[in-house]
């Protein structure tokens, strides 16, 4: 039995209710997705940023000492290998035919887990994964004769055929350099999407599998399951299952932009892949700046911040919404750029909330049919929000007034 | 060039795993097993910070720093203590800190009277019975609210607690007995 369930006077039912109420505080939607869309900034990217400077510290220190045991071993290995160089790492499995190395090409700086090729890879039966350093510039390259698998973080893993390379671009997306790579991607969230260059292509994809070959003047992706988009600039094609795609490494002599897939020819065009990923740093400056009562100058980075890609861009292009409605008192301004984010990411985390937000800002400026419209768009898109009951007040009070102004 | 395969059976979802294994995925770097993970514990972080007192404007950010420090902590996690012991003990920790720099700022409040409006976004803050029970917990000493809040609140045993907060069962009934005395005095007080 719970304390005071049977209160003997008012002000132990007071205190009981009170309780029961408090253990219901559980929060609504929008706090949630508000939150997480903070949270996923802080742990955005392949890894969380506090694990991966303690792994930049260790594959630091194992690079100086495979560096260091490089340059001892060089002469004798030398002598084994012929043509065939490559440093085996800490993690290395099955690296007997992989021979030695030569500090000066530092090929595999963290060390590599590789095997020996074979007319059929599978991910069964090949090297250990690789927990490489996913850091702006770093490669892994597989020889002749070997291959690798490499952990993309998120789950994600690529396989390198022989021949091979893989780095990651200074927007930490992983990029394949050289030669071929199977990528696995798993499903992921809603708001999230996987990126992996090739050349001047971006390929997004949410989950799934695919193979990305950089050849010497042509870029090729062949979708094996789930959809993939490929992208240069606002052009994209997307792929489906079974479709494949090529187009030229360097399209600037070429004049080519990404061609349809060669199995569905009709290529959907889609927004403009977007250049970089914003940071939470610049989610920051801009909240210090507005606690300085710098608006302009918030509004100025979150500007700068929306233009990239990733849960911060999408968080800076909400904002920007809010401290034009709030801070700078323009409506109007605000309910275009809640659109514009709303454009940008359909599915986003925010969604919701943009949605609500120019339902509320239209009814405060009193544009009574666009604000109903939005209303009712918001409970069909939304019928589960916890918001749905106050939408349907307000766009009761909304019918109302349209009627009392227009009584026809 | 491929042709369009079957896809393979789904695998379960992180929403049904149990603690162990999400723990285990977000260790992996499973960025599905961190939102599930989050979306399992926010209306716990929520409700917990609620009832600590952390004021509505500031929820969201206690809620964003919790799951961040949980997050970051993970690796040091045991798995002696349950996921949701370990989680209130952060909670906590960081909602009693929260609570001694909100009454160093409420010292300056007096010259900064340009706080903004809080806007209630949760249907619950709108009760009264909340905002009464809030006034009295806010008399409380942040051991024993922490105690009362949850036992009554959150519904854990005093084994749990004492996990929580760090003292002996023994602690934990004393402290939930003067809590609860304290408590009613106060409700008297509110309704003569």
């Amino acid at each position: 039995m719970k304390w005071l369930e049977e209160p003997q006077n008012e002000a132990e039912r007071l205190l009981r209710e009170g309780l029961d109420q408090a253990a219901k505080r559980t929060g609504d939607e929008i706090t949630h997705r508000r939150v997480w869309a903070k949270v996923s900034e802080a742990i955005e990217g392949p890894q969380p940023r506090f694990w991966f400077s303690g792994r930049l510290l260790f594959a630091g220190a194992a690079t100086v000492l495979l560096v260091a045991a490089s340059v001892v071993a060089y002469p004798h290995v030398r002598q084994l290998s012929q043509g065939h160089v490559s440093q085996p790492g800490p993690v290395a499995k099955n690296t007997a035919n992989s021979a030695g190395a030569n500090a000066a090409e530092s090929m595999v700086p963290a060390g590599t887990a590789v095997a020996p090729a074979d007319d059929q890879p599978s991910v069964e039966t090949q090297a250990a994964l690789l927990e490489a350093e996913r850091v702006p510039g770093h490669v892994v390259r597989t020889r002749a004769g070997e291959r690798a698998r490499v952990a993309l973080g998120g789950g994600a893993e690529a396989e390198l055929a022989e021949n091979s390379a893989i780095t990651w671009d200074n927007q930490h997306r992983p990029s394949v350099e050289k030669g071929s790579a199977r990528l696995s991607v798993p499903h992921q969230p809603p708001g999230w999407r996987f990126s992996v260059t090739a050349g001047p292509y971006v390929v997004t994809v949410v989950g799934t599998k695919f193979q990305v070959h950089v050849a010497m003047n042509t870029v090729s992706v062949e979708v094996t399951e789930g959809v993939v988009e490929v992208g240069r600039g606002s052009n994209s094609t997307r792929l489906v299952a079974g479709d494949s795609w090529h187009g030229p490494l360097y399209p600037e002599e070429a004049h080519a932009v990404p061609a349809a897939p060669q199995e569905r020819p009709q290529a959907i065009p889609t927004p403009a892949a977007k250049p970089s990923v914003a940071t939470t740093r610049g989610l920051q400056d801009a909240q210090a700046a507005l606690q300085a009562g710098d608006t302009n100058r918030a509004v100025e980075i979150l500007t700068r911040a929306a233009q990239g890609t990733g849960p911060a861009a999408e968080n800076a292009a909400y904002e920007l919404g809010r401290i034009t409605r709030y801070n700078l008192n323009r409506p109007r301004q605000a309910v275009a750029l809640w659109d514009k984010y709303r454009t940008r990411f359909p599915a986003g985390l925010l969604r919701t909330e943009a949605d609500l937000s120019i339902v509320e800002t239209l009814s405060q400026m009193g544009e009574v049919r666009a604000a109903l419209a939005e209303a009712d768009a918001f409970m069909s898109r939304h019928p589960t929000s916890e918001r749905r009951q106050d939408v349907q007040r307000l766009a009761e009070r909304l019918r109302a007034a349209e009627t009392a102004s227009d009584p026809k | 060039m491929g042709q369009k395969q079957q896809t393979t059976t789904p695998l379960p979802t992180a929403s049904a795993l149990a603690d162990a294994d999400l723990v285990r995925s977000c260790r992996a770097g499973d960025v599905t097993a961190w939102r599930s993970l989050y979306e399992r514990y926010a209306p716990l972080v929520h409700r917990f910070a609620s009832a600590l007192g952390v004021p509505v404007d500031e929820r969201e950010d206690a809620a964003q720093d919790i799951f961040i420090a949980v997050f970051r902590s993970l690796k040091h996690f045991r798995g002696e203590a349950q996921l949701s012991t370990w989680i209130y003990r952060i909670a906590a920790r960081h909602a009693i800190r929260l609570g001694r720099r909100r009454r160093t700022r409420e010292t300056m409040r007096l010259t900064m009277l340009n706080e903004k409006p809080t806007v209630l976004n949760d249907p619950a803050e709108r009760s009264t019975q909340i905002a009464t029970l809030d006034r009295m917990l806010a008399k409380l000493p942040p051991k024993k609210r922490t105690v009362l809040v949850l036992f009554e609140i959150e519904g854990l045993s005093a084994k749990e607690i004492s996990d929580v907060v760090g003292c002996p069962e023994n602690t934990v009934w004393s402290r939930l007995h003067h809590a609860r005395s304290e408590m009613v005095k106060a409700a008297r007080r509110m309704v003569p």
